[in-house]
């Protein structure tokens, strides 16, 4: 079925980062270990009703907007303002700030890949981008003004399905780029930044598109933010920059966090063929299911299965694995013991950029494969913050019975966490995400060795 | 309230409509066609009207924006109609 004269380069990246001015901004906190995460004010608005109060989230003035309320439905964002004039007035009419985000992601990525006009408006152009929720901060005031205030429908305006439909962000930047190919949006959780990525890499490898604009996005939202604090499943009791640690043995849930993350792919030989800068090479793809009946609880059979999946025969060992570590109880442990279980017990190092800027839910795949883009520039691999103290006494379900897993406490396994930053040869990252519902997504990018 | 005061009116909602053209705002008559002249999204029609009902305080019926005609001609004589029903 796969090509295997077609490769996947990756030429271009970009999004929006939590604190930073640009990708360049992003990288130089990332590697310099710094938190990205901070109070977050407009949870603090709401006192004792919201437990944790900590996000890497991202303001319209930090991206250069201004939100135009409207003047006749309360509450209601009537479109926004691009202060920095990157993106048309009319595209913005169409947008919610996640797909704005996407749109000027896909400006960079496209800028940093180098292609023409006639490129990126080609037949042989998609975009693939998708978010995690829905356009929470555009239906709350619309439903309100409705339902609670007894407003006309027409209130609302002419953009409410436009920006909240669920492929919004795939459709605002093919309205933007203009690309004749194919415009569509992958949606799997907290898998969905990687999803679409791999989507758009499986377009390419099989000869169905010849470039792509893909990636995850995370428009920030207290909606959003409200639903995962109501599931307990957030972080609380420690500083903005202490609350993320993943594998750490006091870590007590996640750090809701917002972003974007574009990337342009393109097939190798024609990246090649016009000297394109290449960040790197998609090696396999491979995604599936848990197949357990259970929405939440994360499978070490069905990551196991994922390992089995995206490596098959190659033969490939990872300098480094940006895991999903996401700071829960049970998602760290059986994390690192599938990978440990398929790598081994050295040879290799473990990246959770999560501990620098949280959860980004729709948004975190896509992001955290910058990131692993990042590591392979600069020969760095990005540490797992905060992982202070790792258990020393077996997780409960290492004990029960029908555990097929590694036995040792993650104790066992401290010199694969790096705390800080280092310098080290990396040829090859693995980068691993899941999300509810059981499924479980990974992608193996190298560096350009040819 | 006369045609020109309507006019004068909808002007002042069409500068808040960023997907026109704002550079022909002004020169706006009633000849204008708000699709061909202005470039105005077909989508956008509904925000001016729901703009216009607040402004002028009047409430048009959804046969009479069902039916509405591309010229600001057009949208003047719906709300001078409805303003007559108020």
């Amino acid at each position: 079925m796969q090509s295997r004269e077609r490769k996947v380069a990756v030429v271009g990246m970009g999004g929006a980062f939590p604190t930073c001015s640009g990708l360049a901004d992003f990288s130089e906190k990332l590697f310099s270990n710094k938190s990205l995460i901070r109070e977050w004010d407009e949870a603090l608005a709401h006192g004792k009703n919201i437990r944790s109060t900590v996000s890497g989230f991202i303001t319209e003035a930090e991206m250069g907007l201004e939100t135009i309320y409207s003047t006749i439905a309360e509450n209601y964002p009537e479109t926004y303002i691009d202060k920095l004039e990157r993106i048309p007035d009319a595209n913005l009419a169409t947008a919610d700030v996640g797909s704005i985000w996407a749109m000027l992601g896909s400006l960079d990525a496209i800028k940093m890949a180098g292609w023409t006009s006639e490129e990126t408006e080609s037949e042989q152009t998609g975009v693939i981008v998708g978010s995690g929720g829905a356009g929470h901060v555009i239906l709350r005031p619309a439903w309100h003004n409705f339902f609670e205030l007894g407003r006309k429908t027409r209130v609302a305006g002419s953009h409410n399905v436009d920006r909240a439909m669920v492929y919004r962000d795939a459709a605002n930047v093919s309205c933007l780029i203009k690309n004749k190919g194919i415009c569509e949006a992958i949606g799997s959780a907290c898998a969905t930044g990687l999803g679409n990525i791999g989507y758009a890499y499986r377009l390419i490898k099989f000869g169905v598109q010849d470039r792509a604009i893909a990636g995850g996005v995370e428009g920030t939202s207290l909606e959003t933010f409200i639903g995962f604090d109501a599931m307990q499943v957030l972080s609380r009791g420690f500083t903005p920059q202490e609350s993320s640690r993943p594998f750490d043995v006091n870590r007590n849930g996640f750090v809701c966090s917002f972003g974007a993350g574009i990337v342009a792919l393109e097939e190798y030989e024609l990246a090649k063929a016009r000297g394109a800068n290449i960040l790197g090479v998609i090696d396999n793809y491979f995604n599936n299911s848990d197949g357990d009946g259970n929405m939440f609880f994360p499978s070490f059979a069905g990551q196991k299965r994922l390992w089995k999946g995206l490596l098959g025969n190659s033969g490939l060992k990872p300098d480094v694995v940006k895991v999903h570590g996401t700071s829960t109880p049970v998602g760290d442990s059986i994390e690192l013991l599938s990978v440990v279980d398929t790598l081994g017990e050295e040879g290799y190092h473990i990246s959770a950029p999560k501990s620098q800027f949280g959860h980004m839910l729709g948004a975190a795949g896509a992001v955290e494969f910058v990131t692993a883009l990042l590591m392979l520039q600069e020969q760095k691999v990005l540490p797992c913050l905060n992982s202070l103290n790792l258990n020393t006494e077996p997780e409960q379900f290492q004990k029960n019975e029908g555990w097929e897993g590694p036995v040792k406490p993650l104790a066992a396994y401290r010199d694969l966490l790096p705390q800080q930053s280092f310098a080290k040869k990396i040829n090859s990252i693995v980068c691993l995400n899941y999300g509810f519902g059981g499924t479980n997504s990974a992608i193996a990018v190298s560096k350009d060795n040819a | 309230m006369d045609r020109q005061e309507i006019l004068e009116g909808l002007k002042e909602i069409l500068q808040t409509t960023r997907t026109i053209n704002q550079s022909k705002v002004p020169g706006i008559t009633e000849e204008t066609d708000f699709i061909a002249d202005l470039n105005t999204p077909s989508t956008e029609m509904i925000n001016i009207a729901a703009k216009a009902e607040q402004k002028f305080k009047i409430e048009f019926d959804d046969d009479d924006i069902d039916g509405l005609g591309s010229k600001v001609k057009d949208f003047i004589d719906l709300v001078i109609k409805a303003k007559a029903r108020a």
